[in-house]
């Protein structure tokens, strides 16, 4: 009895904590790193934290004021349906010019099936980083000054977008796969490219095909604004609305975009669930 | 005999089976193509000026003048390439707090109300990666006028679909028992939240927020095209002035900046998971 009294105090008092003290010092010297950076970085930009804060009531009240009621006669116009099409037609186009130029891409920036380490892998991946690294609407404004305004310089916008977008995932997608069949094919002579196209493409083609669908997806979405620099398409309307101050048409072009888009997500969304399906 | 009867019966139904889908693969083709030469009819054939392009040596003079790089303006670029790093980081942590309501909206398992509320959250992601970051930054431009602002606003919104969908399934996909362990010690909804959620789905979310801070920093780079400040600014001036070699310049500012955010998010990505 006495024995016991004695011992527990003996016990070490510990209080439990979810970081011990390495660990602590690294995780909370990075955030106050990251808080400090952040700090100076409003103060660089000259940002009134305030409005920056109360921005999304600002927000419903601009929208409120200004773009309510959207003038939806504006976009029944056949001249804007027609833009519509073209918008569809741009990024379809786009969509497969791009998907085909990066699947050598892709093979080429693949690190375990490239043809060659030296020289076509640093190809390959330059290629791809270039085209992800532009924006879009860069692009278009790149084209437009060499192409001269109009769709071919939005499809060919697209497609540089869309080589960068589907190449990342399909060199991902190509560098995941079962090496069994490419040593199999290597150890039997076969060349890079007959690796490639009997060992490789028969294990990523459901994939690809899914990352196609996504990427028109994706592409749609650039192509709504590849026109407000001159690319054609349902961005053109935008431009010139915004630009005369129609903010009632502006915001019935909003809302079309808005529901184009969801309704190119809703189809891509279905046929790559029917390519999974078939799979 | 009845054997290879069966055996002929099940080879002519995969026969039929294969030429049907043989069938479906040829239809889809030829849709497909259709299709595609209707875009092409549309595109390239009726809606472009091919005089007013002027040939191959036309567009080979026009791809030539931007070659001659305008080094000059290396001491312009060192400030807007700052304020573009800064205008994606702040615009990435501005999304990531927009995102937290949404995402607690739109995680099914611990949403307040579900008839009502998740559709709303559910609503709210989809809107947001619906409109393009440009469009976004014309509204702000028009709510709260030029600047750094409306651009940080605009990456802000952008982000918030993204971060706020994974963080959602990460919510809906985490194992109960440390919260039920929590909730047996004794531990209040803050404690529950704090000690046997966050744990669970901070890593998967800060790699998506690291993720997204790297394209942050791309689409920051155009925000200065419609009134935001940063690189995109320096290209618009420098495209309006017809000063190609400057705008090659500016390109290839982009370039190097993208290239070291997807150096550090590369790292700091490792160091997460």
């Amino acid at each position: 009895m006495s024995e016991q009294t004695s011992l527990s105090p003996q016990k070490p008092l510990r209080t439990w904590s979810r970081y011990s003290f390495p660990e602590s010092l690294w995780s909370f010297g990075t955030l106050l790193a990251v808080l400090v950076f952040l700090t100076y970085s409003l103060y660089f930009l000259n940002i009134d934290v305030l409005m920056m804060l109360g921005a999304l009531g600002k927000l419903v009240g601009v929208v409120a004021d200004r773009f309510y009621p959207p003038d939806l006669a504006y976009i029944t116009d056949p001249g804007y349906l027609a833009s519509i099409l073209d918008t569809l037609q741009m990024s379809f186009l786009g969509g497969i010019a791009g998907v085909f130029l990066a699947i050598p891409l892709a093979w080429f920036s693949a690190w375990n099936v490239t043809p060659n380490r030296r020289l076509f892998f640093p190809l390959g991946r330059f290629g791809v980083i270039s085209c992800r690294a532009i924006h879009e609407t860069i692009w278009t404004i790149l084209f437009v000054s060499v192409l001269g305004f109009g769709m071919l310089a939005g499809v060919s916008a697209l497609t540089m977008f869309c080589i960068g977008f589907a190449g990342k995932l399909f060199s991902d997608e190509i560098e995941a796969i079962d090496m069994g069949p490419v040593d199999a094919m290597r150890a039997a002579g076969a060349n890079p490219f007959q690796v490639f196209l009997y060992a490789v493409v028969p294990q990523v083609r459901v994939a690809f095909t899914g990352i196609a669908i996504y990427t028109w997806d994706v592409a749609f979405r650039a192509a709504t604004v590849v026109g407000f620099f001159g690319g054609g398409g349902m961005g053109w309307y935008l431009k010139r609305n915004v630009q005369q101050l129609e903010n009632l048409r502006v915001g019935a072009i909003i809302l079309s975009i808005i529901a184009m888009v969801l309704i190119a997500e809703f189809i891509s969304g279905w046929l790559r669930s029917a390519v999974n399906r078939a799979k | 005999m009845a054997v290879s009867d069966t055996h002929i019966a099940s080879l002519s139904v995969q026969t039929e089976l294969r030429r049907k889908r043989q069938f479906k693969m040829l239809l889809f083709w030829g849709v497909f193509l259709a299709f595609a030469a209707w875009c092409v009819q549309g595109t390239i054939i009726e809606d472009t000026d091919w005089s007013r392009i002027g040939g191959r040596s036309g567009v080979w003079a026009s791809i030539g003048r931007y070659i001659q790089i305008d080094w000059g303006l290396l001491p312009e670029l060192l400030v807007p390439t700052i304020e573009t790093f800064m205008m994606a980081s702040v615009g990435t942590v501005l999304g990531c707090f927009f995102s937290l309501p949404v995402a607690w909206l739109g995680a099914a398992n611990v949403t307040p109300s579900k008839t009502i509320l998740y559709p709303v959250g559910r609503f709210l992601m989809v809107l947001s990666r619906s409109v393009h970051e440009i469009v976004w930054a014309l509204i702000f431009v028009s709510a709260v006028g030029l600047g750094a602002l409306p651009g940080i606003l605009a990456i802000a919104m952008r982000s918030v679909g993204f971060i706020s969908k994974i963080t959602a399934e990460a919510i809906e996909n985490i194992d109960a028992k440390p919260v039920e362990a929590i909730r047996a010690t004794g531990g209040n909804e803050f404690q529950v939240m704090y000690y046997g959620i966050l744990p669970q789905i901070y890593p998967v979310v800060l790699a998506t927020v690291i993720f997204e801070w790297d394209i942050n920093i791309r689409r920051s780079a155009v925000m200065g095209l419609v009134g935001a400040g940063g690189l995109g600014l320096l290209f618009f001036r420098q495209m309006n002035s017809f000063n190609y070699g400057g705008v090659t310049m500016v390109i290839l500012a982009i370039l190097l900046l993208i290239v070291l955010g997807e150096v550090i998010s590369h790292y700091l990505r490792k160091a997460v998971i």
